[in-house]
């Protein structure tokens, strides 16, 4: 296994925001993580990349232990994530923030270093535009200020600045919610995409059962912080387990 | 004419200065949100640690150089041994806390060098050039040139660098940049260190000019007229904000104070006005904020309700 997170933990005063979660992802796989709002999906996640420190439990990435390491440290080793609420900023370009991405990757060889640093600036920037922007349809807002774009570009622009950073590993929080229908074919093309040509495996929190079921391998139900079901799209529509947490059944 | 060129000239030479110094300010402000009162302190301690290294015998520029990068060191413990264990402070709190360290060094630097001015070190040799008539002493070009590139430099790296970008990316939004895997205690340990550096030069280059005291400090205080002038949180805004002011003061100097002194003389029993250069400066605060808050360049804050 790639990623293995054993009896994961985190408390926020009286409530149990994840509660022993426990979930394996093979190399290559994307593994959808759905649930009703409040069921710690984002709290999990924000727990694997280091923003949160979780109580207890166990995070293990290639068998080396993430846990209580910082957000820093684990985007070096490939753990890369993006957020549902993008954040603002202000003076930094669309391509500003893929450099700062690209900046994290670590698996660059030492002559793909030399080379890119022979490479002159605007080559550089022509390649991170060709490789990362245009697949994202970002190639024209390359210079514009984060700022100035719609929210799903915006949205688009943090998967782009995560996939500059090499991602091993890459956990994306509602990539598509908010989005509109359009938008989010690409964005779900690029996770496709992604995991296709870097090999990496992804954890999705999203509520669009629609893109779910077309991206993912496999599906992580979660409620009250705690895993209640995972398995293929077809087995989660019928588990009444499911069906009672999101429809509210007897 | 000339005489007109002349008080440019010097008032440039001078507000060169000020603007590296005031880059030291913004870029402290920016990365970690406190306005730091301490600049002041570190554009003396720099004065004082070059007159040091070269009365051990350095060359003026390894003693220069030898000031910017003790000054680095302690703009960097600064930011490790104050800053940082007061990261969840109320930012008011760190500011009089910065307050407290001009205070400290004030009296460190009295304790060590006592309180007399002293003759500071030849760093450029004596002479001038003569340019259309502008006589420019070696002490203000060098002064002009070094503030300027340096300054100018520090912009391109700040710009155009992978660390720069970092450094943007860290006072734009820190939890964003926290958040994305910046190391941002670094980028500030980073800011507080270059930004003193700068003073420290900035205060080698006054003490040139003006000679060495512990009035230097108060130099700190002329470059807040000059940060809010330039607008808080920009960069090139202080640069030009801080030409702007040496040149105005240097005005002032030539020209409004004379005019003024002659007028006081021939309708009043006062006879001297004093020194107007350095009121000049906090009329500009007081006009700025009134008129333009958010200074020339600065972003007018917004606040959603």
């Amino acid at each position: 296994m790639a990623l293995r997170v054993r009896d994961l933990s985190l408390r926020f005063g009286g409530v149990l925001a994840v509660d022993s979660m426990s979930i394996d992802v093979a190399p290559g796989e994307i593994v959808g993580l759905i649930g009703p709002n409040g069921a710690g999906k984002t709290t999990f996640i924000n727990c694997v990349s280091g923003n949160y420190r979780a109580d207890a439990g166990a995070t293990e990435w290639h068998g080396e232990s993430l846990f209580g390491k910082r957000p820093h440290e684990i985007i070096r080793r490939g753990v890369v994530r993006t957020f549902q609420n993008v954040a603002s900023l202000h003076d930094l370009t669309v391509l500003d923030v893929v450099k700062l991405g690209a900046m994290m990757a670590t698996d660059v060889g030492l002559g793909e270093r030399l080379s890119a640093m022979l490479r002159s600036e605007q080559a550089r920037n022509a390649l991170l535009t060709e490789t990362i922007l245009r697949p994202l349809r970002l190639a024209d807002v390359a210079d514009h200020p984060l700022q100035s774009l719609s929210y799903g570009l915006r949205k688009a622009v943090d998967l782009a600045r995560a996939l500059a950073a090499h991602p091993r590993l890459l956990l994306l929080d509602e990539p598509v919610a908010g989005l509109t229908s359009q938008e989010g074919a690409v964005m779900s093309q690029a996770i496709r995409d992604a995991r296709d040509r870097l090999g990496c495996s992804v954890v999705m929190v999203e509520h669009k059962m629609d893109v779910v079921n077309a991206t993912c391998d496999r599906i992580v139900v979660m409620a009250a912080g705690a895993k209640i079901f995972e398995g293929t799209a077809a087995q989660v529509q019928v588990d009444p387990e499911v069906r009672r947490v999101y429809l509210g059944e007897p | 004419m000339t005489f007109y060129l002349q008080l440019a000239v010097a008032g440039i030479a001078v507000g060169s200065v000020y603007a590296l110094i005031a880059i030291g300010i913004v870029l402290i402000y920016k990365c970690s949100g406190v306005v730091n009162f301490a600049q002041g302190a570190f554009v003396m301690l720099g004065a004082y640690f070059t007159y040091a290294l070269t009365r051990l015998g350095l060359a003026p520029v390894a003693a220069v150089l030898g000031a910017m990068l003790a000054m680095a060191l302690v703009g960097m413990l600064t930011e490790r041994l104050v800053l940082r264990p007061m990261m969840k402070a109320p930012v008011v709190a760190i500011m009089a806390v910065t307050l407290g360290i001009l205070i400290l060094t004030r009296a460190v630097c009295l304790a060590i060098w006592g309180p007399d001015q002293i003759a500071f070190p030849k760093l450029f040799p004596d002479g001038a050039v003569n340019i259309f008539d502008v006589f420019i002493t070696y002490n203000y070009l060098a002064a002009a040139l070094l503030s300027v590139c340096l300054s100018l430099a520090f912009l391109a790296f700040y710009q155009f660098t992978a660390i720069g970008l970092k450094q943007r990316c860290a006072a734009d939004n820190t939890r964003a940049a926290l958040a994305i895997g910046i190391h941002t205690g670094n980028q500030n340990s980073l800011a507080w260190s270059m930004s003193a550096a700068l003073a420290g030069l900035g205060g080698t280059l006054l003490a040139t000019l003006n000679g060495l005291s512990l009035g230097l400090s108060d130099i700190g205080l002329v470059a807040f007229p000059v940060i809010v002038l330039g607008g808080l949180t920009s960069l090139s805004g202080a640069v030009v904000a801080g030409l702007l002011l040496g040149v105005l003061q240097a005005f002032t100097d030539g020209i409004l104070t004379p005019w003024f002194e002659t007028f006081l003389r021939a309708y009043t029993r006062i006879y001297s006005a004093g020194a107007l250069q350095q009121v000049v400066p906090y009329m500009i605060l007081v006009f700025v904020l009134l008129v333009r808050p958010q200074g020339i360049f600065g972003r007018r804050g917004t606040e959603r309700l």
